[in-house]
């Protein structure tokens, strides 16, 4: 089996405010309103918070450590206030550490959001997008900042679709095999060191590291860069991870299926992925099996499980009484080819 | 068992290229798996684009595990080569 250390899982913490406006900036089109910022406020959680009811006066369960979302609502009902409840709502409010607030529907801000924001020193954005388009979009980015993460060491190959991860010990070959694919025209996600975030449920996401991106070492050969030998359509930044394959050198000990009906799985970050022991023997054509393990995996995907329905031929079969297999055909009718 | 080691890395050049091929050709004569973490991310040491990634500047703390039938000596060969800085001193 292969190596999950627990260790290993990374979870980050927070995020600062800085971090959120050089990296969401152009995915939600953020624009910054305030001028005295501290950028180093912190964001510990994925969720956004919609801070009506606490503008109103009611603040008990005031989820105040996330990104505030100002939307229509908000933004109609501070309007409506005279200046004085104007300022006592927000003072309400910015009593407490909030990280920042975005005004979405191209809301502009009146004055005193503006000077009691710098006073504070909570960054105010605005956005074009909707409250509902703007929620979608950051929770998305914010989702994947605080998405647990692992890095693992092996070969992930998008074969016919199909996000392969080779793993195995040092030196059985999982680069040769990838290389190996990749002539054949599948792409290459990541070699040797392979970071997967779960997004969602149920979903990791491999990529490579950001220094060893698309470089490969091959034994005897050293490292070589992947995309400048063989170009954009070899490579591809990320992946869904479907099938794990573990290379081993034959195990006379060890039990490979044989039909294919039981399904072994591998859990990764509570994931349950299908997985492959595959022994290497000589004659053995990894990348062909490879492409196999895929197409396989697509075809059952589609709904079409081989082994299942050989199964279901034979057990067809032994119901009948003369069940001799005969030919697949029963005339070859003037075929002489 | 396994064995776990802290290292600090003392070269001025810190784990470059050089130093990083060393390491993966002393782990590779052992029989041991062989892992090293820096900030939670674990990579195997007998992997040199996995030793490169770490990019381990001079100062930074790595955790070191060694586990399998050889391992005190694959421990005491490697830690030994951290400690001389690389034989960059």
């Amino acid at each position: 089996m292969i190596r999950i250390d627990q260790n290993s899982i990374k979870r980050k913490e927070n995020i600062n405010v800085k971090f959120l406006y050089e990296n969401a900036k152009n995915i939600c089109k953020l624009k910054l309103l305030t001028n005295n910022n501290d950028f180093e406020k912190k964001i510990f959680d994925q969720n956004l918070h919609r801070p009506g009811l606490a503008l109103a006066g009611f603040v008990d369960l005031f989820s105040y450590n996330r990104v505030q979302v100002f939307g229509n609502t908000e933004m109609r009902y501070l309007e409506q206030l005279s200046d004085d409840k104007k300022a006592e709502a927000l003072d309400r409010i910015f009593k407490f550490n909030i990280p920042c607030i975005v005004l979405t529907d191209n809301n502009e801000p009146f004055n005193i959001l503006v000077e009691k924001a710098n006073f504070n020193k909570i960054p105010v954005f605005s956005t074009s997008y909707s409250t509902t388009k703007l929620v979608y979009l950051l929770s998305d980015f914010l989702d994947d900042q605080f998405s647990p993460s692992l890095t693992v060491h092996g070969s992930l190959v998008d074969v016919y679709g199909v996000g392969i991860l080779f793993v195995g010990k040092s030196g059985i070959g999982k680069s040769e095999v990838a290389l190996d694919l990749i002539e054949r025209g599948h792409r290459l996600v990541g070699d040797d060191v392979i970071i997967f975030t779960k997004k969602g449920e149920g979903i990791l996401i491999g990529s490579g590291t950001k220094i060893g991106k698309h470089f490969m070492e091959i034994r005897g050969l050293g490292i070589i860069d992947v995309q400048s030998m063989f170009g954009i359509r070899a490579i591809r930044y990320q992946k869904r991870l479907e099938i794990v394959v573990e290379l081993e050198t034959w195990d006379e000990n060890t039990e490979y299926t044989r039909t294919g009906l039981d399904e072994k799985t591998i859990t990764i970050m509570d994931v349950e992925i299908p997985y492959i022991k595959l022994p290497i023997l000589p004659g053995k054509n990894i990348t062909v099996i490879s492409e196999v393990i895929s197409l396989n995996y697509l075809l059952k995907h589609y709904g079409h499980n081989s082994a299942k329905i050989f199964n279901e031929r034979l057990n067809e079969k032994l119901k009948q009484k003369n069940n001799l297999d005969n030919r697949g055909v029963e005339y070859f009718e003037h075929d002489f080819e | 068992m396994m064995i776990e080691k802290t290292v600090k890395i003392i070269n001025k050049a810190g784990l470059h290229t050089r130093p990083a091929a060393t390491i993966v050709k002393l782990a590779a004569k052992y029989k041991s798996e062989f892992y090293i973490y820096r900030d939670g991310m674990g990579i195997n040491g007998k992997s040199i684009i996995g030793v490169m990634t770490l990019a381990a500047e001079m100062g930074s703390e790595l955790k070191l595990t060694f586990d399998g039938p050889d391992e005190q000596q694959a421990c005491d060969e490697i830690v030994a080569y951290f400690e001389r800085g690389f034989d960059e001193l």
